[in-house]
This record gives C-alpha cells, structure tokens and sequence, in this order.
C-alpha cells in the first residue's frame, strides 16, 4: 500500500485550476456561486461545455477516441475537485455519466456519431426518464411502454423527477416494450427527442421554490427505431452498467467539499452576538466533527475509485458512497441554515437578486436555506437510504 | 397533573378544530404568498369574532382572561393547519408587554384594541450584527423622545398597526410604542419560507410623545423576557400541533403508498422512521407541559423550562419534518404535498424567538455556572 500522492499529482492539479480560472467566464462564475438550488441554468452549462470541450476536458471519463482525456482515476478525480472549487457549472450528467457511456458501449456505430459530439459540445443536454409516479424505488415496475409499429416506436406513459427536462434537448428513456416476460427482460432503452409531438412537460414546483425537476407527458411519440439503444429488453442490462461503470459520482464528495469551505466562510464572516460565530466553540465544535467526517468520505470515495480489494463487492462500497456522501450534503446544509439563525428563514423567491448593498444581509444569505431545502432529495433520489442500506446488507453482509 | 379540558378548553379545542378545518389547507397555504401583508382580513376577523385575541388579555381589560395553558390548546390546534396570522405577536407578546407595563384607562384601551382584533402590534427587539451598524438609541428630549437606529426581523411588522421597539436609553433598555407608520420610519419587508412576513426597520428621527415610553431598565427587560418566553411556549405550541399533524399525514401516505407490491408502511425501515417521528413529537409535548407548568415559577425556573421546551421541540421538529420528507420520498419535496409546509413552518418555529443554538447555549451557561 502506499497512501503518499505523487509529486505529478500537484502539478496536475495547479495545472488544471489555473486553466479553469483563465477559462471560467466570471459572470458563470459569479451566478453558480449564488445559485439557489442544486443546477446551474442551462445556457451557462452549454457555455461552459463548449468552453470545456474547445479546451478537450468535457468529457475526460470518455474513452481518447471518443473525446476524452486519457487521465488515470486520480487525475480525474483532481480535475472534477477543481471544477467545483472554482464554482463551475456542473456538466450535464446524463448526458456526460450515462447517455455517453451506454452509447459508446453498447450504441449503434450511426448513434455515436449524432450524439456524442452534441454531448461533449454542450449543444445538446440531456433529461433522464426513469421514474415514474408509481415507480420510485420499485423502478422495475415502470409502466411507460413502446409499441413497435413498423420502423417506429410508439410511446405511452409518464416519467417524474426529471431533472432539468424543461431544458433539455433528448430524453434518455427507460420503457417497456414487451409485457410479457420479467420486467427485467422486457424494458429498453430508447432516446426520445423532447420536441417530439406528444410529449408535455410540467415543471414541478419545489420546496424550494425552484421547478427544476419535471413530468414528463409521453401521449402516441412516434420515435424511430434507430433510437433504441442496443438489443431490445436489454435496458435493465444498460441500467446496472451505469451503477458498475460510475460509482463515485452518487458520493457528491466534491459539492460536499465546496460547501464545507462555503460553510467555514459563512463561519469566518457571518456575525452571531456581534463576533464571526466560528468563534463560538459550540459552532467550531459542530463545524470540526463534519469536517472529520468529510475527509473520511473522500478516502473512501479514492478506495472505491482506486478499486481496493477488498472482502465486500464494490458495488456495496459505493452503496456506502451514496449513504454517507447524501447525509453529508445534508449535515452541512443544515449548519449554514443554523448558523444563520433567523436570517435562515427569509425567502428570496425563485430567481437570483441581484448583489446586495444591504449590509444586514450579505450575499452569502442567499441561496443557502434554499438548498438546505432541496438537499431533503439527497437521501431520496439515486436510491433512497432504505435501499442503499438493504444493498449493503445483502451484498457485503449477506443478510 | 390535570389533563382534563375544562368547559372552555373544550370549545376553544372545538372551535379551532371547527376553523382549520374550514378555513386552511394547501390552497390557502399556497395561496396566501400572493397576499400583500401575509395576512387574510377575512380569517383574521373570524379568529377575533372567536375571542382568540383577548384568550390571554385579563378580563378586567376585556379580555377572556385565560391561562397559557389554553393558549395552548388553541395554538397547538393552529398548529395543525399551519396558521401563520400574527396571533402570537399580537395576542400574547404584545398583550403581555401592555398587561405589565401600563395601568388604569391607558392599559384598558391598549388590551380591549388588542382584544377586538383592532390593532395589530409587532415587536422590534432584534438588532443586527452587521459590523459598523449603530445601535437602536432613544434620545430623551422635554417633551418627548426620538429614535435612531435599526431594528431586523421584526416578525409580523408588514402587517402591524403598531410597533413596540426596545432601544437603548441613556445606556439602558426601554420599550415604547409607536405607530408603525409614524414619519421616520421605513421599512424593508420580506416574506419568510412559510408565507409570513417580517422587515427590517430603521428608524431616522422618529419623534414619539412621552406617553411612548412604556418601561426602562431592569422593569424593561424583565418584562420582555417575560413576554418573549410566553410567545416561545405559544410557537412550540403550534410546532407540537404541527408536528401531530405531520405524523398523521405521513403514516397515511404510506399506507396508500405501493411499491414492490405492497404499501410502503408494511416495510419495518419505514415503520421505525415513523415511530422515531412519535417519539420524538411526544417528547415535545412533555417538554411543553414542563413549561407550561413554570409559567408563574420563579423568573430563572420559568427561563430555564421554557428554553428546554424550546430546545426539545426544536430538536423533534427536525426529526419529525426530515423523516415525513424522507417517507414522502419525491413527492416529499414538491410543493404540491403538505409535508413540505410543515417541513418550512417548524422550521420557522424553531428558529423564531431563539433557535436551538440560543437555547442550548443559555442552558449550557447554566451548567457552567453551576
């Protein structure tokens, strides 16, 4: 074993916040520092996908040949630990984590060339349809159903949570397309194009005000056959590549770090009883044992991604990944909202103010109990705590 | 120890049960963020027309002369419906500062306007911790005073006809009342998470008549503290409603709830994030109890209990308001679910009037000293 990182690890990484400082245009920069809730809008993501992509760093998990970086786990792991501490916009996951990833894997040679490069490029994102209003954990009992009708699919049915649908160009769609069989023989994987007649998507206003996430209306869309992803009832197959292919993502363990140093900012800066609260040692006190917790996450987060043997499946560590990395983000959202006291409880609406020249409410204000709210989804979506503990318990325990 | 409902608690138990009924729920809860002030004109003359705003005014000042305990049976009902009218500031923090701070003609007057709903009043006590912001300072003058300064998170105070304001006078605490309206006054106000409002005032030269005053020094802020922890049992009041209420909504979503076949309540890990729930909201209403029992002890035994049934119902908000969230699953955190109202009002009660924080620390202070 060896724990020390290397002296090119260093190097990478001044290399790479360098550049994304040169590169991150400053008003993205300044609006995804005050944004309100979990995404950037969607005009600055493409931006800064296509900023990303002109630099070829916009999808380094990607095999060379189909853009990516050709950078070892590590190095990847130090860009993506940059890009947030920069504040930069997350990419466009489905497209990038999931989408990609199926397509170069198990996609058409034809697919591969119309939507990665609209992937790598920003010009198109992506929306994902998996759950259903009677499908959340139980997503093997998904409804949404395409009938095959000479060379087209036609599609029936509804999904729910759909992060960013009303923003997204292509829907990455899970439906079942034979009803006979087990559910996990008869789903598929089909890419709808969301401006297909049919479709209608209804914002779902939020806790936090936000309508980010969306209904997603599917009534007789017509999709052609060349846009079913592989084999026909082979979806589920794709489904359990992406949780084998991506295990680190769902531990958010570079959103949690940026927070971590939002919250001592907020610490450092913000007055309680007319001093910084950090000098409270009751706020220090609950500030240090989540710090603790964070830089143990992160070693677990580097021994998933370094593939540690060890006695339990990976895919029971990276349950662990999602269980501690979701209660973080909430343990820390949830401190910003205390250490701010009553100022917690304002509500700033929807939209981004302006900065404010209001010294009894600094600009650090806002925003943060809108994502302490919001972070409630953390334990709930990517599987619920109740499921990533079962998974553990059956898969490293044997219960 | 009496849990019996006297005649009187009865009907108040049975007329708020009666009006939450009727009068809330997720349209009126969604609805009244587009109101201008926070407050519906029509519910508030109905909660008057019930005698709400007089429960706590002694009856020699045309009140109903109740006790805290039933204000508590009443606010513990609202709480059900996440009544969010400024009853509190009104009816039990302003009423009690006018109650103990004024005598004869001018004390009846100020509690029977209390009582009939005819003047709302908010109380300015905050100020902000924003470096290089003066204090609130009163300057006495011969025939009057004036004051300068600011005042934030003034609750209720969008909606207020009068403003009771603690500023510094000749170095000590002093309350007065004021127009909320007088000249000199301006306002930023804001809505809070749960649709209520607040603002931050600031007072430039805010000239008020001698009979403004209503205390100084010790006698000011004895008062005050008196009055703040007759308004904190009320809130946990509401937090111990609305926490009963969110229990109840969350083990009925579950039992309608299907996945795998069957409905979610059957699975034991739900079950256990349910029953945490209870537990935790039974615990509130024992520490309310205890508080409401030291509503006349001794100022130190009457601080100390009320901070614990702040602190407790505090700490079981959060527990029963994440695990409602967590049982939702995604419609947890929609706005069309009434588990996220109760999710966002506890959360306003239990940061108003001092947060978990505040009232862990006063009674950290205590176990330091000891």
């Amino acid at each position: 074993m060896n724990f020390q990182f290397e002296q090119a690890a260093s190097e990478f990484r001044d290399h790479v916040r360098q550049r994304i400082a040169e590169i991150l245009p400053q008003d993205i920069k300044d609006r995804n520092c005050r944004i309100l809730g979990m995404s950037c809008n969607g005009e600055d993501q493409r931006r800064w996908l296509a900023a990303m992509d002109a630099e070829g760093w916009s999808v380094p998990a990607w095999p060379v040949q189909y853009g990516g970086t050709g950078w070892t786990a590590m190095q990847r792991f130090i860009f993506e630990d940059e890009m947030y501490a920069a504040d930069a916009p997350e990419f466009n996951w489905i497209g990038s984590h999931m989408v990609g990833p199926v397509l170069y894997t198990f996609g058409s040679e034809a697919q591969r060339e119309r939507f990665l490069p609209p992937i790598r490029d920003g010009r198109e994102l992506w929306a994902q349809g998996f759950s259903e209003p009677g499908a959340g954990s139980d997503l093997a009992s998904l409804r949404t159903h395409a009938r095959l009708e000479g060379d087209t699919y036609v599609v029936n049915g509804s999904k729910i949570w759909t992060s960013g649908g009303h923003e997204a160009d292509w829907l990455f769609c899970l439906v079942k397309t034979d009803t006979t069989g087990k559910a996990q023989q008869s789903v598929s994987c089909l890419l709808i194009d969301l401006r297909s007649p049919g479709i209608t998507i209804r914002p779902i206003r939020q806790i936090n005000n936000e309508a980010h996430v969306c209904e997603v209306f599917l009534d007789n869309v017509v999709v052609p056959v060349e846009n079913l992803v592989g084999q026909e009832g082979a979806g589920w197959t794709y489904a359990k590549f992406l949780l084998e292919h991506e295990r680190t993502t769902s531990s958010f363990i570079f959103w949690i770090k940026r927070e971590l140093a939002r919250t001592r900012e907020l610490g450092r800066t913000f007055l309680r009883n007319g001093r910084p609260a950090i000098e409270n040692s009751y706020w220090a006190g609950r500030v240090a044992f989540i710090a603790a917790q964070v830089e143990a996450h992160e070693w677990s987060v580097l021994r998933v991604l370094s593939e540690e043997a060890n006695d339990y499946p990976l895919s029971a560590c990276a349950s662990v990944l999602k269980l501690v990395g979701s209660d973080l983000q909430q343990q820390i959202t949830n401190i910003q909202v205390d250490l701010l006291g009553d100022h917690a409880l304002r509500d700033y609406g929807e939209d981004q103010h302006p900065p404010s020249t209001d010294p009894i409410w600094p600009d650090i204000v806002q925003g943060r109990t809108s994502r302490a709210l919001m972070a409630c989804a953390t334990t709930i979506y990517g599987g619920s705590q109740q499921i990533q503990k079962n998974l553990i318990a059956k898969f490293a325990l044997g219960l | 120890m009496n849990f019996h409902l006297t005649e009187m608690q009865q009907m108040i138990v049975d007329s708020a049960r009666r009006f939450v009924a009727a009068e809330t729920g997720i349209d009126q809860w969604r609805d009244r963020r587009q109101s201008e002030n926070g407050v519906d004109q029509k519910l508030w003359q109905a909660m008057t027309e019930l005698g709400w705003l007089g429960l706590a005014v002694p009856d020699d000042a045309g009140g109903l002369g109740g006790s805290m305990e039933d204000v508590a049976l009443l606010m513990m009902e609202l709480g059900k419906g996440l009544v969010t009218e400024p009853l509190v500031s009104t009816g039990i923090l302003a009423a009690h500062i006018l109650d103990k701070t004024l005598e004869g003609e001018t004390r009846s007057t100020w509690l029977g306007r209390v009582a009939t709903g005819e003047a709302r009043i908010a109380l300015a006590y905050e100020d902000p911790t924003a470096v290089g912001l003066a204090l609130l300072t009163a300057q006495a003058l011969p025939d009057g005073y004036v004051l300068n300064g600011p005042k934030i998170m003034v609750h209720d105070a969008p909606s207020a006809d009068y403003v009771i304001i603690l500023a510094q006078l000749d170095g000590a605490p002093a309350l007065f009342i004021a127009d909320a309206r007088a000249v000199g006054i301006s306002a930023n106000c804001y809505p809070l998470i749960d649709g209520s409002r607040a603002a931050d005032l600031r007072f430039s030269n805010v000239a008020l008549p001698m009979d403004a005053l209503l205390a100084t020094g010790q006698k000011a802020q004895d008062i005050l503290e008196e009055s703040l922890d007759r308004a904190r049992l009320a809130i946990v009041s509401q937090a111990v409603g609305a926490m009963d209420a969110t229990v109840g909504i969350t083990t009925d979503y579950s039992k309608e709830r299907q996945q795998f076949g069957q409905p979610i309540s059957k699975f034991q890990a739900i079950q256990h994030l349910a029953t945490d729930m209870f537990t935790a909201a039974y615990q509130a209403r024992s520490a309310l109890y205890a508080g409401l029992c030291a509503v006349q002890a001794p100022p130190e035994q009457r601080r100390r209990a009320t901070s614990v049934a702040k602190l407790i119902a505090g700490l079981s908000s959060q527990t029963v308001s994440r695990n409602g969230i967590q049982i939702h699953g995604g419609y947890g955190i929609t706005d069309e679910y009434a588990v996220s109202h109760y999710y966002r009002r506890l959360l306003v009660l239990e940061k108003q009037y001092g947060g978990n924080d505040e009232h862990v620390g006063l009674l950290a202070q205590a176990e330091m000293q000891s």
